[in-house]
């Protein structure tokens, strides 16, 4: 078959054309081709096989300062030139808008997937056979765990290669792939008639780098577990240490603010407060779009904007925001190269770790609440108040005394960064939003 | 548009799928033509159209799926589709299957309309419309964001059994969000109107009924206190507090959950699980609401179903895998996002019927509590059934009176001990008007959700409030 890089920057050319053709001034077209398999087994049976190739085509055309988008599955040339005249057509019925157009100007500056290291060769090299091996032996490894867990909703492997292309009319021409891979266990714990789900996943480059089967299903095992015989705790005000993926839930709200996007619109606690101190001094949270293997690595951007390194908020203030080139230039500044599906978007967006593990936060805590799930999610994010149903476990003298359910844990996002007085240095690439675990000093638990 | 596939080829597709074996094969086809336009201060800033064209192929054998899809629809494609989902059989040989289907249409349910989206001015101007009222509402909203979709989807789906049905579904939504600012504060606003037919529905839901209820909402925000924390009797708001029920009880009695046995209500049928005041609906095929089907994505007419009557445990929404694996009918609730994903069982409309009380005597009976008129989201888990509500408008109850507003207010609770606590039930039952869309396992589904005034005993009520 075909290289699909080629295939998809041969078609994001074709795309270009043809949207000139249908009228429009500048344009730009994105190509994907992803090849996808997953597997789940359930007990001793494979109850899930999926394997396809899956493609994608989104164009941003501009009549005049008068933008217009499409995205289409279909492929066939006559397909996209209809589609091309429609959005053409609807575009006369944009308003004018001044920012609206293409970057500037776009130079490849020379980085080679090869040095991101965002294909994993081994993803290639695996066999299905093998992947449906591991998704049984990781149920295997559930039962085996312990005898309260007869049941799961199942363990999943999988893996993908994508390859994306971007054209447009002032001349980019780019072209890269990724590689992903994942496991993923779901275990039911159940206990008299206490009975707990425990989810937990992970996700990599490669299967080298990726977390073991093993231990991603003994973690999951230990998430189902441990929440066994949990209780409602009291309404009182306590220190809450996040465990790092709850603590990524935390900082995928907090780039929210940070995103141009949100900020331009005034949807935005964060709005006009660059320069400002909004977090105490161990605060850094950092957007890198050339870490090496990195999940969001790219050499460049969903635009073609090269991907760089940014101190979003380095030491506690508020440095820059992370933007496209629309939303920067509506609030004056430059791309950072967080274009994604015509958004904002993290590339690895992360909180700089301390030192030490999430039992030593726990240890150094005379009475606080250990968080290990949240529920819920953030709607707005123009207020900065922070509230979320949680799940986790009573610290006492700096050692856990019982699990806690049904309440929640609140706060303002303003005041959680300003009080944050530890970070662990448990930081794991996972993710493309990723955190250390980290305590808050004081929130709100409104449990009794 | 491409709006079907030749009958015979659908049927060589499904003969090649249970060429290895298995129960049943299905062949999922859509065409979907979606048009956008979005408007951010005063300006209609984006106009988009995309298509989402392509055919899955499922082989089922037991609890087991195999699933492929593709993007072409020509046969070579559709073959290797089929081929690669029938790898989930794992024994036996090779076996010729002739599948023979017989065409039938979905019920009607649906407004008819022109199978081309409206003229471009149209929508322009109904969020030129949106954007004038909301900003007349009020000098202190401080942006307003809007946008209006229009959206038209062929299926067409065949199954070993024979059955070939064909849908046209339309969906529109018209939705409004504002900020309002006074001084460092911001608060928002948001409500989305609209549902399975065209957008001649705006006539009557009109564009500055939802702009100025956004507004109206983003305001009242402004000087709201900080919610209160702690238990509390609470009042759900008829409509958007519907949520309660999709949350709290309807992802519990989803078939697949059940029938894993990973569900708080896995074999639990005709079992107590609420108080007597409590009867749930699901509903498929109300005609023109947001979550109806007039078949499911699996070819299944949508269907009224009793989940929960005056307290006690019904039934659970069925798809066919399941269905089959607890010896019962499916129930018309297999959906899925695209042909690019299995189906799963799902909500359509869910809802509470009405009951004898008013708002007035609900809100007169407390003392101390909490009015939460609108939820903006909420997420249960499973296996407990411990869930969270954002509220998106709420007001503190003082003195059997509604009073001040509260601001940044959710909460937390466990679904069959909320059940429970269900004292009173007003007359006032509606279904909301806020656009839902519902994720389950990376799957977002159109839904609805309805409910009359309802009041909890007692529930948890997250927020920062000191005292």
């Amino acid at each position: 078959m075909a290289d699909p890089r080629d295939e998809a920057l041969a078609f994001a050319e074709t795309a270009v054309a043809l949207m000139i053709e249908a009228g429009a001034g500048d344009a730009e077209a994105t190509v994907s081709i992803s090849d996808r398999f997953s597997c789940e087994a359930r007990d001793r049976e494979v109850t899930k096989l999926e394997r396809s190739r899956g493609r994608g085509l989104q164009v941003r055309a501009f009549v005049g300062t008068r933008r217009a988008t499409l995205a289409t599955s279909d492929f066939s040339r006559d397909g996209v030139a209809a589609l091309a005249r429609r959005v053409v057509a609807a575009a006369a019925f944009v308003g004018d808008d001044p920012h609206a157009g293409l970057p500037d100007t776009v130079e490849s500056d020379g980085v080679c997937d090869h040095d991101l290291f965002t294909v994993a060769p081994d993803v290639a090299e695996r066999a299905d056979e093998e992947k449906i091996e591991e998704a049984l032996s990781m149920e295997r490894t559930l039962r085996e765990a312990d005898v309260r867990i007869a049941n799961s909703d199942g363990s999943r492997v999988g893996d993908s290669v994508s390859s994306w292309a971007i054209a447009n009319t002032r001349g980019f021409r780019g072209v890269t792939q990724g590689s992903q891979v994942s496991r993923s266990a779901a275990p039911v714990a159940l206990d008299g008639d206490d009975k707990r789900i425990g989810h937990y996943g992970t996700a990599a480059r490669g299967w080298a780098t990726a977390e073991s089967a093993q231990a991603v299903s003994l973690h999951a095992v230990h998430r189902a577990l441990a929440l066994i015989g949990a209780r409602k705790p009291a309404t009182t005000r306590l220190p809450v240490i996040f465990e790092r993926d709850v603590a990524a839930a935390v900082l995928a709200d907090v780039f929210s603010a940070l995103s141009a996007a949100n900020v331009a619109l005034g949807n935005s606690w964060l709005a006009d407060r660059v320069g400002r101190r909004i977090g105490n001094e161990r605060v850094t949270l950092v957007d890198d779009g050339r870490l090496p293997g990195g999940l969001g690595s790219s050499p460049f951007d969903g635009e073609g904007v090269p991907t760089r390194l940014t101190f979003a908020i380095r030491g506690g203030v508020l440095e820059a925001y992370l933007s496209d080139t629309y939303w920067g230039r509506r609030l004056g500044i430059a791309s950072t190269g967080n274009a994604s599906g015509g958004g904002v978007a993290a590339n690895n967006f992360y909180l700089l770790p301390g030192t030490g593990t999430l039992d030593d936060l726990v240890a150094s805590t005379e009475r606080g609440i250990l968080v290990l799930d949240t529920i819920g999610f953030a709607t707005e994010y123009a207020s900065g108040v922070y509230s979320r149903g949680a799940r986790g476990i009573y610290i006492e003298d700096g050692a856990p005394l019982y699990a806690i359910d049904e309440f929640t844990i609140a706060s303002t996002f303003g005041e959680m960064l300003e009080s944050i007085d530890g970070i662990a240095g448990d930081l794991r690439f996972d993710g493309t939003i990723v955190s250390p675990s980290f305590r808050v000093a004081e929130m709100t638990i409104s449990g009794t | 548009m491409l709006t079907a596939l030749d009958p015979s080829l659908l049927a060589r597709v499904l003969s090649r799928a249970l060429r290895r074996g298995g129960d049943f094969a299905d062949v999922f086809f859509e065409n979907r033509l979606t048009q956008t336009f979005r408007l951010q201060d005063g300006i209609v800033r984006e106009a988009s159209s995309s298509v989402l064209r392509g055919a899955g192929v499922r082989v089922v054998v037991g609890q087991r799926a195999g699933y492929a899809y593709s993007d072409d629809v020509d046969e070579a494609a559709l073959l290797r589709a089929a081929e690669a989902a029938s790898l989930i059989v794992r024994e036996g040989g090779e076996h010729d299957i002739i599948v023979a289907l017989t065409p039938a249409a979905a019920p009607v349910l649906y407004a008819t309309g022109s199978d081309e989206p409206a003229e471009s001015k149209r929508y322009v101007e109904l969020l030129g419309r949106a954007d004038v009222a909301a900003r007349a509402f009020d000098p202190r909203v401080a942006s307003v964001n809007a946008f209006v979709t229009d959206e038209l989807q062929y299926v067409q789906i065949a199954s070993s059994d024979g059955r070939l049905v064909t849908d046209r579904r339309p969906l529109v939504a018209l939705g409004v969000q504002v900020v309002a600012r006074e001084g460092a504060e911001r608060e928002n606003g948001y409500v989305g109107d609209g549902g399975r037919t065209s957008i001649d529905v705006f006539d009557v839901q009109t564009p500055e009924s939802i702009a100025s209820e956004s507004a109206r909402i983003a305001t009242s925000k402004l000087g709201a206190r900080d919610a209160p924390a702690g238990e509390m009797p609470v009042v759900i708001g008829a409509g958007g507090g519907g949520v309660l029920l999709h949350e709290a009880v309807g992802h519990g009695l989803e078939a697949d959950f059940n029938r894993k046995g990973t569900s708080l209500y896995s074999g639990r049928i005709g079992d107590r699980v609420a108080g007597e005041l409590v009867t749930i609906y699901d509903d498929g095929d109300l005609p023109g609401e947001r979550g109806s089907v007039a078949v499911d994505d699996e070819g299944t007419a949508g269907q009224h179903k009793v989940l929960v009557e005056n307290g006690i445990l019904r039934g659970y929404m069925q798809d066919r895998l399941n269905a089959r694996l607890m010896g019962v009918a499916s129930t018309g609730s297999g959906r899925r996002e695209s042909y690019r994903v299995l189906p799963q069982p799902r909500m359509c409309n869910t809802f509470m019927p009405p009951g004898t009380s008013t708002r007035d005597e609900i809100i007169a009976s407390i003392d101390r509590g909490l009015y939460a008129s609108s939820f903006s989201g909420g997420q249960v888990e499973i296996s407990k059934g411990d869930f969270v509500f954002m509220i998106a408008e709420g007001y503190l109850i003082e003195n059997g009176k509604i009073g001040a507003p509260v601001r940044g207010a959710t909460l937390v609770g466990n679904g069959p001990d909320a059940m429970t606590k269900v004292t009173m039930v007003g007359h006032d039952a509606q279904l909301a008007h806020r656009s839902y869309t519902c994720g389950k396992g990376g799957q977002r589904v159109p839904v609805g959700v309805g409910i009359p005034t309802v009041k909890l005993a007692s529930c948890t009520v997250g927020g920062t409030g000191r005292g």
